[in-house]
């Protein structure tokens, strides 16, 4: 299957570099809504993407996943 | 493993008959003259044999002949004629100039040894003592001398100096055991086996390799260490911040302002760290503790090479693979001893007093030189040893030319840290104070350095910092004058750098301490990674995924490392390096069928990194005809054919011109004069020809 994010190979929907992009990306959630104290999905995909510390693979998914 | 290197004719009879000479073979040009004059007092004779330079003279009734290689003059190749099969299994040892274009210069230096090897008497293997020594001295003697490696002498030396060479060449040795160059050439033959069999079945895809502007290779111990890089890489690439509230106040005593933090680091919410600025403003601060310590902080011990390239990196910003290129000139020099040594002791046979009165005579090193001498102190040995040669330090012998900047500084680097090798622990002060305000716990610290000792024989490479404590006493109480609340987040971990890369290499026991710094260059120039801090490429990841679904144990540490320990046991006598060719051999080629039976796959995988690599590294100029696109290589995904397009064609412009199907692609640096399209040189075939690619340009004589 073609990965939704980059159009590589991969063995479900996201290949394997942007599958565990994805996994990173819903572990940190849960620090974030503790953090803050509440925070949406979709805000906090748009807090991950303009963050400088993020790294380019959890950044494309976090674009992919704020724009499907 | 065979030799197809050709011994030469024994023409010499009894050398007690025949009277021949006594022939030294030094490792290269500038140890040759240096062993020439220190045996001759400065007046040997040269004259060229085969085109480089040999030394003549007698000593105590003796003849001698020095003459030297070019580092290797013989390598390890594939004999079959057929450069595009693999696996290949068969290597011999050949010259090297049979080998590489460009080492013709191999070719001479063979030439003249065996001229000289068959009149004289007796050999001195003077080549550097290590396993790339040995192996050099081993190859020339059997090879280039006839069968001489058995009989041969062996001299031993650390520094190029007068008194060391003199000293060595008095008290020469029967060449020892020869299981360092048994290993050097296992290793040499196993390293051309990894190389050559993973490059072919990486370069080799069923698409066709037109667009191809390199050689995909990955070497024995590249693998690892690009391993280390992609791990690294894809952390970094995954990552994903999470915050945290970093809690500062600033304080004041008797006028005086000073900054204290929150114990707790991090604050993990954004609840807590407003609840503790809320509570902390306009209080005060009682002192609850303030304690002193002293700690003693003993001199670095001598330089190993490992070492001294991350202490260049850090300090001056040297690359590792040049300070050692850097070292080897200053050893060559005979101002530094050898440096390929994995020593951090200095031992007691070594004069010290005579190099520390040479460095005396040195205006910046006197004062230290001076104190040193009148305390008779003695120098600060490290753990690591190596049975071949000690830390790195110098001759204490003054440059006879000029050094240029890195050199003079990596020297003084040097001289400094034996200096200091010598200094009294430094004494530094650590102030740890402990502050409450209404429940909420502040800290700050302060440190001095009290009695500088050796960090003052060690300069500006001490890395001296000292920060002021905060001017309060315990039970003493301070007024908050503000509270600040900053939000930060968990920083993504750091990509290495060429020192910390070294660093990683030798604490995981990959490579050897003379070819490290080597293989990081050589994923630089392969394209596998770049910057000062190491990325990884497009390339490289595709490299490393492709091995690590197909051939893991390239970019695993753990046969690397077995394969290091195994050569490791044939230095030291203690294993056949057949064995070892023969075990590596075999993981080889299991890696080798999985590669082949998924060929397809890893060809298009790594195709297509170089595709994308290639649409940036393809670019050959800017386009004439559109003014503001890029001209470059492309390939018709119909009729798989390279030509030359637009960046722009898919805005429409339409610029295009053929290319020739064969040969290598390379773009020239300057557009055409007459039409000032790009122009790429070709080669393949007969002789590299340069063409501009405008089909209609004015230049052109024929398509
Ligand atoms: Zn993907």
């Amino acid at each position: 299957m073609k990965c939704a994010v980059c159009g590589r190979e991969g063995a479900g929907k996201l290949c394997q570099r942007h599958a565990v992009a994805k996994e990173r990306l819903e572990a940190a959630y849960p620090l974030w809504v503790r953090a803050y104290g509440r925070m949406s999905w979709g805000d906090y995909l748009d807090n991950v993407i303009r963050n400088v510390q993020t790294g380019p693979w959890a950044k494309e998914v976090a674009e992919a996943l704020r724009d499907s | 493993m065979t030799d197809r290197a050709p011994q030469s004719p024994q023409v010499w009879g009894d050398p007690a008959v025949s009277g021949g000479y006594t022939l030294v073979v030094c490792e290269k040009p500038d140890a040759a003259k240096r062993v020439a004059d220190a045996l001759s007092g400065g007046r040997s004779a040269a004259s060229q044999v085969e085109g480089t330079t040999v030394f003549s003279f007698a000593k105590d009734g003796e003849e001698f002949v020095v003459c030297s290689a070019q580092g290797h003059v013989y390598g390890v190749s594939d004999p079959a004629e057929e450069r595009t099969v693999y696996p290949v299994f068969d290597v011999e040892w050949y010259p090297l100039n049979l080998v590489e274009e460009e080492s013709a210069s191999a070719g001479r230096r063979i030439a003249a040894i065996r001229k000289l090897a068959a009149g004289a008497a007796r050999f001195v293997n003077a080549c550097d003592f290590d396993v790339e020594g040995e192996t050099i001295g081993f190859n020339l003697l059997r090879y280039a001398c006839g069968g001489k490696e058995k009989g041969a002498l062996r001299a031993r030396f650390s520094t190029l100096t007068e008194e060391d060479l003199r000293r060595s060449f008095g008290s020469l040795e029967p060449q020892a055991a020869d299981g360092l160059a048994r290993a050097g050439r296992a290793r040499h033959v196993i390293d051309f086996l990894w190389g050559i069999n993973l490059s072919r079945a990486l370069s080799q895809s069923p698409l066709g390799l037109g667009h191809r502007f390199r050689t995909v290779s990955v070497g024995r111990v590249q693998g690892p260490t690009l391993g280390f890089l992609a791990k690294r890489e894809r952390e970094i690439r995954e990552f994903v911040p999470t915050p945290y509230w970093k809690v500062t106040g600033v304080f004041e005593k008797d006028g005086r302002e000073f900054s204290a933090w929150y114990a707790e680091e991090k604050v993990r919410t954004k609840a807590q760290a407003e609840e503790v600025r809320a509570a902390c403003r306009g209080g005060t601060a009682v002192v609850v503790a303030v304690q002193r310590s002293q700690v003693q902080v003993s001199p670095p011990p001598p330089f190993s090479l490992g070492d001294l390239q991350k202490e260049a990196y850090r300090a001056l910003r040297i690359p590792p693979s040049r300070t050692l290129q850097i070292a080897e000139g200053l050893y060559l020099a005979a101002l530094i001893s050898y440096p390929r040594t994995s020593s951090q002791k200095l031992p007691p046979s070594l004069d010290l007093r005579r190099i520390l009165g040479g460095l005396g005579r040195v205006r910046a090193y006197s004062d230290a030189v001076e104190e040193i001498l009148k305390s008779g102190s003695r120098t600060v040995q490290g753990a690591r040893s190596d049975p071949a040669h000690p830390a790195i330090h110098p001759t204490g012998e003054r440059p006879q030319r000029p050094l240029d900047g890195q050199a003079a500084s990596l020297l003084d680097l040097v001289v400094r840290r034996f200096l200091a090798g010598f200094g009294p622990p430094a004494r530094r002060e650590l102030v740890d104070v402990s502050m409450d305000v209404g429940g909420h716990r502040f800290k700050a610290l302060g440190s001095r350095t009290t009695f500088p000792g050796w960090m003052d024989y060690y300069g500006r490479y001490a890395g001296r910092r000292d920060q002021e404590p905060p001017p309060v006493a315990e039970g003493e109480r301070a007024g908050v004058v503000s509270v600040t609340v900053e939000e930060k987040f968990e920083q993504r971990p750091p990509r290495y750098n060429q020192g910390s890369l070294l660093e990683k290499m030798e604490s995981e026991g990959i490579g050897t301490k003379a070819t490290r710094a080597d293989m990081i260059s050589t994923l630089l120039s392969r394209g596998y990674a770049s910057g000062d801090s190491l990325t990884v490429t497009d390339l490289g990841f595709a490299v490393v995924e492709a091995m690590e679904k197909y051939a893991p144990s390239v970019v695993s540490t753990e046969l690397t490392r077995h394969v290091e320990e195994m050569l490791e046991g044939v230095e030291e006598g203690a294993g056949g390096e057949a064995d070892v060719v023969r075990e590596t051999v075999r993981t080889a080629a299991e890696q080798l069928a999985e590669l082949f039976a998924n060929e397809g796959e890893v060809g298009r995988v790594i195709d297509a990194a170089i595709a994308g690599e290639a649409s940036k590294a393809g670019a050959l100029g800017g386009c004439p005809v559109c003014k503001s696109g890029t001209l470059r290589i492309v390939r018709s995904r119909t009729t798989k054919k390279r030509f030359v397009g637009c960046s722009n064609y898919p805005s429409g412009c339409r610029a295009s011109a053929p290319l020739p199907q064969r040969g290598t692609l390379r773009p020239a640096a300057k557009p055409c004069e007459k039409c000032s399209w790009p122009v790429v040189y070709v080669s393949g075939g007969r002789r590299p020809w340069k063409l501009c690619v405008n089909p209609d340009c004015p230049g052109r004589s024929k398509p």
